[in-house]
């Protein structure tokens, strides 16, 4: 196990952001089935405007799945770009600059993400 | 062309036989191309759907624009790209959690034999928007 560990683990990225991205990615399986389901399976061949849309959208449980979906993707996405930039050796000496441009470029998004899901929701 | 001409890349002695491919080094190298592809199209994805808040009806156009063949089959290669990734994830986290290290050559196949379904089933969905009147 601890040779698997060692394989595992990136020193520079660390156990946290390894652990956490295995967590999202199983959570991202779970989400994704029922967005592409909901999406592409129940209503497909149906146009694509904001009304129809905003149908769908009445269901609180769409929005909540939607919204916890671009959270889940966001983390596990920039996660993940972080993961490869210090692989590459890039920016691995400037860590914790990293880290915070990518947490503040991932709340800006999930910001940017639940105000333009809004006018569908609003109708 | 010939096929035997191909001998060096997919023959029995070439690097994707099989039983000689480097798999896991090939889904490692597949895993981080379309992870980047995906984080790109989750900020396109935004930035489409915030034309919404800015104006319905072009948003509606933009909308019946990416309904045309040619964009649906876009949306089939990002479907082959998330399926891909999903799957080859999914096998990380087996080994992660020390299951299946020992047969890793086979779990990656059986992953993608199950990727390969999966992307039928997709491809079966998107059949008659990307060839109409095909169904």
């Amino acid at each position: 196990m601890a040779e698997v560990r060692k394989i595992a683990t990136s020193k520079v990225a660390g156990t946290w952001a390894w652990f956490f991205q295995r967590l999202s990615a199983v959570l991202l399986i779970v989400l994704l089935g029922v967005h592409i389901y909901v999406d592409h399976f129940w209503h497909v061949g149906e146009e694509l405007t904001v009304s129809n849309i905003n149908e769908r959208l009445k269901e609180a449980l769409y929005i909540a799945i939607d919204y916890s979906l671009l959270g889940v993707v966001l983390f596990h996405g920039l996660n993940g770009a972080r993961t490869i930039l210090f692989d590459f050796d890039m920016f691995a000496r400037r860590q914790r600059m990293v880290d915070w441009a990518l947490w503040i470029l991932g709340i800006a998004t999930l910001i940017w993400g639940i105000v333009i899901l809004w006018p569908f929701i609003k109708g | 062309m010939k096929v035997s001409s191909f001998k060096w890349l997919f023959g029995r002695n070439s690097e994707f036989w099989p039983t000689n491919m480097r798999t896991g080094m090939w889904a490692w190298v597949g895993h981080r191309l379309t992870g980047i592809l995906l984080v790109v199209y989750v900020f396109l994805h935004l930035s489409f759907l915030t034309q919404a808040s800015l104006s319905h009806e072009e948003f509606d156009s933009l909308m019946e624009v990416m309904a045309q063949p040619q964009f649906v089959f876009l949306d089939f290669l990002l479907v082959c790209a998330v399926i891909y990734h999903g799957m080859n994830g999914l096998r990380v986290v087996l080994f992660d959690l020390g299951i299946g290290i020992r047969k890793q050559k086979l779990v990656f196949w059986v992953m993608m034999v199950i990727a390969a379904v999966l992307v039928v089933v997709g491809f079966w969905a998107l059949l008659e928007i990307i060839f109409p009147g095909s169904g």
